[in-house]
């Protein structure tokens, strides 16, 4: 990222009200999109464009052992494994090298904070858009 | 990364008699025992000496399916002192990571030198399904932390600690779950992140284990972690019927439900259950590239003793100090 927009982005990141524009912007998008969680440290270019926070333990490195066989989570039956989704889109789009990345652990404080943001100011590394 | 895992005179990581066995190419027994769901420690004394002279070690669960019990710190402590080496199970479920690293610090004071780091059944499957899970963290993230622990000594935040906590690292497998490539991709990041040890789920498809094996031994996984295929006595065909339809990825060969279905006896189907086991164990045993055995008798420790005799894997090896 340029000094610019690193110059840009923590001058938003300091004024709450802007900053909090650019999250609902953000949102936005990425809500309706991509059933984001607002976790504020996107991961979504390594999961097939899939938000895996939506996994009700969160896990950020694969599936834990509840994937039912039909690929349904075992805590809520009703719906599908959200890394059994990420790994069918993942196969589809070609990008199933991107899952064996160690996700480090998740930064709690940036929780509901703009991703973008972080992304510009430097904070968080770009996304991997390449295929592979 | 170890490209000989039993090399003589390897540099000990622990200094636990698993990893020494491990290490000296010895084929290891492990068992499992739940800690009570009060405050007696009798009944870990007793199962102790179920185990002491027939495994290696022994797994304290943390916790287990969600339901609450003795922390698995203060049972591994219980049962190094009945003479029974430790293997404390840490879940992400119930603690973030300030208390997983002070857990681990303590366990360690305690001569606990064995851990299994799991990420843990969710909440809502236990006697409190209203409380927060916690998930600060999940079990590659944790296997990493001890790691840095043991070789960087260092906290997760990277600040310095005077003396290290030298934990032989573990964590598990789910070697029939969907989807398939992703449970191989889970082994090979759980070894990237610094497993010494993987514990599987229960085997009762010995085919189905050995595709999984055969996959992760062309990874080369087999010479980076020691991989320890679990077993599961079963008393009766519910019992077996009950973990094929509750517990996710537990695939079960129909040979096993034809063999039992038609005992109605209970004794008559317990003999069968300890002869399904005793197969299983030793057909596990021919398979390239399995370091050993964990044997998970829930709720049934009293049988682990018939079991690793009728496998042919008794007198347990003795280490070098």
């Amino acid at each position: 990222m340029s000094k610019a927009s690193e110059a840009i982005a923590k001058f938003i990141q300091g004024r709450p009200r802007f900053h909090a524009c650019a999250t609902v912007a953000e949102n936005m998008v990425k809500r309706p999109v991509f059933k984001c969680q607002d976790c504020g440290q996107c991961i979504l270019s390594y999961t097939a464009f899939t938000c895996c926070m939506r996994c009700p333990k969160q896990m950020r490195n694969g599936p834990c052992g509840g994937t039912q066989e039909d690929g349904h989570c075992e805590v809520y039956p009703e719906r599908h494994c959200i890394w059994w989704l990420i790994h069918k889109r993942a196969k589809w789009m070609g990008r199933t090298k991107k899952l064996a990345r160690l996700q480090q652990p998740h930064d709690w404080r940036w929780e509901h904070t703009s991703a973008w943001l972080h992304v510009f100011a430097g904070e968080l590394e770009p996304p991997s858009w390449g295929r592979e | 990364m170890d490209t000989e895992l039993s090399a003589p005179n390897i540099q000990l990581k622990s200094g636990s008699n698993l990893e020494k066995l491990l290490r000296a190419g010895e084929f290891v027994v492990c068992g499992e025992m739940s800690p009570p769901q009060s405050v007696d420690s009798g009944s870990i004394a007793k199962k102790c000496s179920y185990f002491k002279g027939y495994v290696d070690a022994v797994n304290l669960t943390d916790n287990q399916t969600a339901i609450v019990r003795m922390s698995s710190v203060v049972s591994s402590y219980l049962a190094l002192s009945g003479d029974v080496e430790p293997i404390m199970q840490l879940t992400c479920r119930d603690r973030n990571r300030l208390a997983m690293q002070s857990d681990i610090l303590g366990a360690y004071a305690l001569g606990i030198r064995n851990i299994l780091c799991l990420t843990g059944d969710h909440q809502k499957f236990g006697n409190h399904p209203d409380a927060k899970g916690v998930f600060d963290l999940d079990a590659i993230q944790v296997v990493q932390m001890v790691k840095k622990m043991r070789d960087e000594k260092q906290f997760l935040c990277g600040e310095e600690m005077k003396q290290e906590p030298r934990m032989f690292i573990g964590a598990a497998a789910n070697p029939c779950g969907e989807p398939f490539e992703m449970r191989i991709l889970n082994l090979i990041k759980k070894a990237a992140a610094g497993a010494d040890f993987i514990q599987t789920q229960p085997v009762f498809d010995v085919p189905g284990f050995e595709r999984w094996m055969k996959v992760a031994r062309d990874e080369g996984l087999d010479k980076e972690v020691f991989i320890l295929a679990g077993v599961m006595p079963v008393r009766s065909v519910k019992a077996l019927l009950y973990m094929k339809e509750s517990v996710p990825g537990m695939r079960i060969a129909p040979e096993y439900v034809k063999r039992l279905e038609p005992i109605t006896e209970k004794e008559a189907a317990m003999e069968e259950g300890v002869r399904i086991a005793v197969e299983i164990m030793q057909q596990l045993r021919q398979i390239q590239g399995i370091a050993g055995i964990h044997i998970m008798p829930v709720m049934w420790e009293s049988i682990t003793p018939r079991l690793v005799e009728e496998a042919g894997l008794l007198p347990r090896p003795e280490v070098g100090q």
